[in-house]
């Protein structure tokens, strides 16, 4: 009998957005709505399997801007705002539907029960401050904790600056120490984004393994020996793990993903554009812009306009049918290659995390389904990459091959018509942030205040976040504004260095704006230092 | 209407474009809305074919790709940060802190980078210091800017380069570069060149590689179906669509000829 190892991977990653200087602001929903929608529920879920005893394993990637902003007093000041908004809405959904729409009552009831147990486990279980639910599951053994670049950026188009990519690697282990006390083993590369010896970097740092995109060990120069089903080793001892592209496909897809099917909730309808202006006008944003507020009614359906009303039944039977699905295919693929491994076969699937609870609203369950269908299945073990390299210390010495999980499989969603004009900018940022670490070395009070602060908007622009939304053509605007403001605040710096002076007013603001990394040493970006400071 | 100087594609003022998932999906509430808010200002009085047959219209006239069919639920875009079906940018753009200025056009230094983008493609992007320019102005009556893109190679255990040349305007910044054999390295020069046909550069870029796959060289000892099984069968979805990779379609073709050959 075939142990088929399950190593599942989310990266629950959101790019810095904080606008305190607004009663509200549009993208800062982004964070509350995954809160909301998948990070408390999920908690709750792996709490509740842990409670009963249900064995899991399962790797979450929490990235350091991420972190920055659960562990930060004002967002989690206005994610209460943000609750209590919608639990009102909650309430006057639940007697409206009661009245004129009691098809819907069922869900808006739903929805109301979600924000208030959010609201009471927000306050009571995590005093506002969810990472310590996070690390309780893994000190309990259930979750690995891993980190990411520090503001997520597509690294391998940074590989002619070592001071920046060291310096995302660098910053990212020492956000997650201050947040989990420990340092993390694993590192998830910010859209697989992989370029041949960028694990040197993660070497430095005792990172023992990350993850790859699917096609990165069969494009190598060398002969793969198991295909994805085992992970290699770098040349330089850091371990890869490919993703099984057969497998995630079966839930991130959409023209053959179980999301997509007609029985789930449709994401897209919502009371947000339903419903009548005077009614929804509170919840949405000003002036008079509808935006999703997350009371959903209507399940997929079809191609077409005519929705019919979500069925959390039906939804359920199918969320059931699809973790079962997902396992016989695991078990499958293991008889079929079963024979032509000299191992058990490793199987890595990852996603985004918000894909499950946000974007597909039965998705936590589905997991939760697996984990328990996995229980009572002796062919199925989750694992996560440590375990695995526990098991299996010696593996291939292989250099995979450059590669990402986005479109076309390199770094075209990154760098192309819309969005490459900032990498010039971003680019120079860079050697100019270098000169000054050198320039300046060791600086203290005030010119130390004013050079971190570079440090952390040249950091803010190179998010993968900016290029990506520019690219998808969603909130255009916002991330070009961001990138110029990243780039501006820096040259300011830049500039007021050159001239041996430090704009007092501008830094006390971008120090309130721009509050990652409190620990940032902007001697990051000096090379030679930092090899100093290694050497001793 | 505008012209927005970010996007340089018209839109209504105080509000933004669409980001329409599926228009076919839409209510008619939503497509009410959408289409309000593009400028079509009788939209509340028209029903749902004529909105959509106007919005597409819209949408054609601007050049924008959008959705007409398939199912809603698209995550292949691995689409994020989204609450909204329309892209808002008036109030809710923030001010900049004090004294940030925009960003400049040039830097004081002339220097040409190349990007890796993928085994095909590079983008060469450049900045020529005003002074440079100046000095050429002064230096020579006429001239003409030109890239020069290098390829290495090791030949008989010699390193062998060639080169080739693309012709450049003095306005131009940036050019996609073909890559055309695999497993070589690649470089690229900022250079002018006089009337009299004398040249000089003005900078390089550093080297970057293109990849080069096992499988290129090795196609015969995917014909053994138990490794053609191993490599592939993680690669593919249940309904036979290989990941996106250029390089993997190319070797997948190849085998395929090579199989349709030997019938």
């Amino acid at each position: 009998m075939k142990r088929n190892s399950l190593n599942l991977v989310l990266n629950a990653h959101m790019p810095f957005v904080r606008h305190p200087e607004y009663p509200r602001f549009l993208e800062e929903d982004w964070l509350f709505e995954a809160i909301g929608e998948t990070y408390l529920p999920l908690l709750r879920m792996l709490r509740k399997l842990r409670d009963e005893n249900v064995p899991f394993r399962l790797t979450l990637s929490i990235s350091p801007t991420l972190c920055s902003m659960l562990a930060d007093p004002v967002l989690q000041g206005r994610f209460t705002d943000f609750l209590h908004l919608h639990q009102e809405l909650g309430e006057k959904e639940v007697k409206r539907c009661s009245e004129e729409e009691p098809e819907c009552l069922e869900m808006a009831q739903f929805y109301l029960d979600q924000i208030n147990t959010n609201l009471q486990e927000y306050f009571e279980l995590y005093q506002c401050n969810i990472l310590g639910g996070f690390l309780d599951l893994e000190e309990s053994g259930h979750l690995e904790l891993i980190t990411t670049a520090a503001t997520h950026t597509y690294l391998p188009l940074y590989s002619e600056y070592p001071s920046a990519i060291n310096a995302q690697v660098e910053l990212a282990v020492q956000s997650h120490v201050n947040h989990f006390k420990k340092r993390p083993k694993g590192f998830w590369l910010p859209e697989c984004g992989y370029y041949p010896n960028l694990e040197e970097y993660l070497q430095k740092e005792e990172f023992e393994y990350f993850q790859l995109s699917a096609q990165s060990l069969i494009l190598s120069e060398d002969k793969v020996q198991r295909g994805s089903y085992a992970p290699v080793s770098c040349p330089n001892g850091v371990h890869a793990f490919a993703r099984d592209y057969h497998l995630t496909s079966l839930v991130w897809s959409n023209s053959e993903g179980y999301p997509a099917d007609v029985d789930y909730r449709e994401f897209y309808r919502d009371i947000g554009y339903d419903l009548p202006f005077d009614y929804i006008e509170p919840y949405i944003h000003s002036p008079n812009v509808r935006v999703f507020t997350g009371f959903k009614y209507y399940a997929i359906t079809g191609n077409g306009n005519e929705k019919r009303f979500y069925d959390i039944t039906k939804a359920q039977e199918k969320v059931i049918k699809h973790a079962k699905n997902f396992l016989y295919t695991v078990k499958e693929k293991g008889n079929k290659i079963g024979d032509l491994l000299d191992r058990d076969p490793f199987y890595t699937v990852a996603f985004d995390a918000e894909l499950f609870g946000h974007w597909w609203f039965e998705g936590i369950n589905w997991l939760e389904t697996l984990f328990r269908l996995a229980a009572d299945d002796k062919e199925i073990v989750f694992e996560t990459g440590s375990d695995y390299l526990k098991r299996h210390p010696e593996n291939q010495i292989l250099q995979p091959a450059y590669s990402s999980w986005g479109d076309g499989g390199y770094s075209n969603v990154w760098a192309n018509g819309s969005n490459v004009w900032a990498y010039k900018h971003i680019h120079k940022a860079i050697e100019r942030m270098e000169e000054l670490a050198i320039r300046f070395p060791d600086q203290s009070s005030l010119k130390q205040r004013f050079l971190n602060q570079a440090a952390r908007e040249v950091l803010l622009a190179m998010s993968s976040d900016w290029p990506f939304i520019i690219h998808n053509g969603t909130n255009v605007t916002y991330a070009t504004n961001r990138l110029k403001e990243h780039l501006g605040n820096f040259n300011l710096v830049y500039e007021n260095m050159c001239k041996n002076a430090v704009n007092t007013e501008w830094l006390v603001k971008a120090e309130k704006r721009n509050i990652l990394f409190p620990d940032i040493d902007y001697n990051v970006f000096n090379l030679d230092s930092e090899r100093n400071r290694y050497n001793g | 209407m505008c012209l927005s100087p970010l996007l340089g594609q018209p839109f209504i003022d105080g509000v933004g474009l669409m980001i329409a998932p599926n228009i076919e999906a839409m209510s008619l509430g939503e497509l009410r809305y959408l289409a309000f808010k593009q400028g079509l200002t009788k939209a509340y009085s028209w029903e749902r074919e004529e909105l959509i047959d106007a919005l597409i219209e819209l949408y054609e006239e601007l050049d924008i790709e959008i959705s007409e069919g398939g199912d809603s639920y698209s995550t292949s875009a691995q689409h994020r940060y989204m609450n909204s079906l329309i892209e808002h940018f008036s109030e809710d753009t923030y001010a900049n802190l004090p004294g940030i200025e925009d960003l400049p056009d040039n830097y004081p230094e002339t220097k040409i980078n190349l990007l890796f983008k993928d085994p095909y493609w590079a983008h060469a992007y450049w900045n020529i210091c005003p002074a440079d320019i100046q000095k050429l102005d002064q230096a020579y009556e006429k001239y003409s800017l030109f890239l020069r893109v290098q390829i290495h190679r090791t030949k008989d255990g010699k390193l062998d380069a060639e080169s080739f040349e693309i012709e450049i305007d003095k306005c131009d910044t940036s050019w996609n570069v073909n890559l055309i054999e695999r497993g070589r390295q690649y470089s690229i020069s900022l250079n002018y060149r006089d009337k009299e046909g004398n040249s000089g550069m003005l900078s390089q870029s550093e080297q970057i590689e293109t990849p080069k796959c096992y499988w290129n060289d090795n196609l015969d000892e995917l014909n053994d179906e138990k490794t053609f099984t191993l490599l592939f069968s993680s690669l593919v979805t249940k309904g036979g669509q290989l990941v996106e990779s250029p390089m993997l379609r190319e070797i997948v073709e190849r085998l395929d000829q090579q199989i349709g050959g030997s019938k």
